[in-house]
């Protein structure tokens, strides 16, 4: 039922003590290489180095870590089958004239971009993990204040972390009891439990709002949280991976051009 | 679900996040002014962010098998409107990203958008229609949950559509197909995230009334009645 969140992960991983902005780059950049590219094949060369880099570097588990894709390459798979069968083309396979002005086929061309778009997913969402799982979001918050984002925003974003800690374990603690009370033996029951589940949240999130304001004000709260920076030096040979990286995937990018897949 | 990470060319990232910034802006704004009347409200806010982010969390009882979760974007709407339920919802986003992998940075645009926007706007539409009529606030509350989440999967639907046309009938075909994927598979979930906060919304009425005095959500008359109802 719950998810083990990604913070965890990030908060103990291996490359914790690396420069927040170096693996921001290597992330938001390979994310970038992966939407420019027009081939199939560098975003599964950036997916390749991306996971030797989080299953050899940050060292995470990789059960963990493949775990992370099921959900996604399920939605992706089904949307790709969408893409094939409307995507049209020259060299047909396969064709289907369902009512006059609608119909599906599978080409040549329409294989290529939906393996295309599978490719540019698993590329993209392992960028993605690599930031989730090696970046806590206590260091993103000081790269936001440092990039001038609105102090109102920070603000609520830092509230809203703090309240899916303390949320989280009471509602961890209420499902747990629920199920054993047979909570969720039928359907009908399943939708009272969620229902009183969701409710017992909302009142528990409201309680916790008042008391951090009370707790706030009785520290002098001034509508401005202090955020300690520490800030971590841009060490050499992170800095080289990180450039080597971006060179590598760039020119796969350029080499590799249109290739498609047939 | 959301639009996961690659999933849209870079020019229809572009294009959802132009769209979004300024409803982001909007929000912000609206946002600062709200604080500074009232400095409790952040507190408030927040944890309706952390409501949002524990709701989506959660794995909705499903008919189909499916699993889905609900938006929670519907109950934000009416306490604070759908502007901030859009800068809330962009946070809420990108902790799911970053938290959960569900959903993506470059398609963050495009999903502010779908939950952020259009789906709270409905609701929110809907509940000012039926705020001051005879309704039964529990259908108010269901039909608001229920529209805020099928606008979201058919502005998702929509987005697909946008960039991954069909060659046979265009924009419009494509548009069915992506609906008939996502958004009739949400039909029943939808309907039963309704149910389900409607029912938070009893309880609530039940134990805490005076929350929903203090966010204005209904008058103090039509809570009372709503309390009489239940006892």
């Amino acid at each position: 039922m719950f998810e083990e969140l990604l913070e965890d992960i990030a908060q103990k991983n291996g490359l914790r003590e690396v420069n927040t902005y170096l693996k921001l780059a290597a992330g938001l950049g390979a994310i970038l290489l992966c939407l420019l590219s027009t081939s199939y094949i560098a975003p599964l060369f950036i997916a390749l180095l991306i996971t030797g880099a989080i299953l050899l570097l940050a060292r995470v588990d990789a059960k963990t870590y493949a775990e992370l894709f099921m959900v996604p390459v399920g939605f992706a798979l089904m949307s790709v089958a969408g893409i094939v069968l409307i995507t049209g083309g020259h060299d047909i396979f396969w064709h289907w004239d369902i009512v006059n002005g609608f119909s599906l086929s599978v080409t040549r061309e329409s294989i290529n971009q939906g393996m295309f778009v599978f490719c540019r997913v698993i590329g993209g969402m392992s960028a993605m993990c690599f930031i989730a799982l090696t970046t806590p979001m206590t260091d993103i918050f000081i790269v936001l204040r440092q990039c001038r984002v609105s102090e109102v925003v920070i603000d609520l974003m830092m509230i809203i972390y703090r309240t899916i800690f303390i949320l989280m374990n009471q509602v961890i603690q209420i499902y747990q009891a629920q199920v054993m009370r047979l909570g969720y033996s039928t359907y009908r029951e399943s939708l009272h439990s969620f229902a009183s589940l969701c409710g017992a949240a909302f009142i528990a999130s409201w309680d916790a709002g008042d008391d951090l304001i009370r707790a706030m004000d009785a520290r002098c709260y001034n509508g401005k949280f202090a955020l300690l920076g520490e800030n971590r030096p841009v060490e050499r040979f992170p800095c080289f991976a990180v450039v080597l990286f971006l060179t590598l995937s760039t020119t796969v990018v350029i080499v590799s051009g249109t290739i498609t897949i047939i | 679900m959301h639009i996961m990470e690659g999933f849209l060319p870079w020019q229809w990232c572009l294009v959802w996040w132009i769209a979004a910034i300024p409803c982001l802006l909007l929000g912000i704004y609206q946002l600062k002014r709200v604080l500074a009347s009232d400095r409790e409200a952040l507190p408030l806010l927040g944890v309706t962010g952390g409501f949002v982010f524990i709701l989506s969390s959660l794995k909705l009882p499903s008919v189909t098998g499916s699993c889905s979760h609900p938006t929670g974007t519907g109950l934000s709407a009416i306490s604070f409107g759908p502007w901030i339920t859009a800068v809330v919802c962009a946070i809420v986003l990108l902790f799911q990203s970053l938290f959960l992998a569900h959903g993506g940075l470059s398609v963050l645009g495009a999903n502010i958008v779908s939950m952020g926007v259009v789906g709270p706007l409905m609701g929110y539409s809907v509940y000012r229609l039926l705020r001051n009529t005879s309704v039964n606030i529990y259908i108010t509350v269901f039909l608001v949950t229920a529209l805020a989440d099928m606008f979201t999967y058919v502005t998702t639907s929509l987005e697909l559509a946008l960039a991954y046309p069909a060659e046979t009938g265009g924009y419009i075909s494509s548009f069915i197909l992506f609906l008939g994927i996502f958004a009739v598979t949400q039909v029943p979930l939808a309907i039963v995230e309704g149910i389900v906060l409607a029912l938070v919304f009893k309880y609530i009425v039940a134990l805490k009334p005076d929350i929903l005095i203090r966010l204005n959500i209904f008058s103090k008359e039509q809570i009372d009645s709503a309390r009489d109802e239940i006892s």
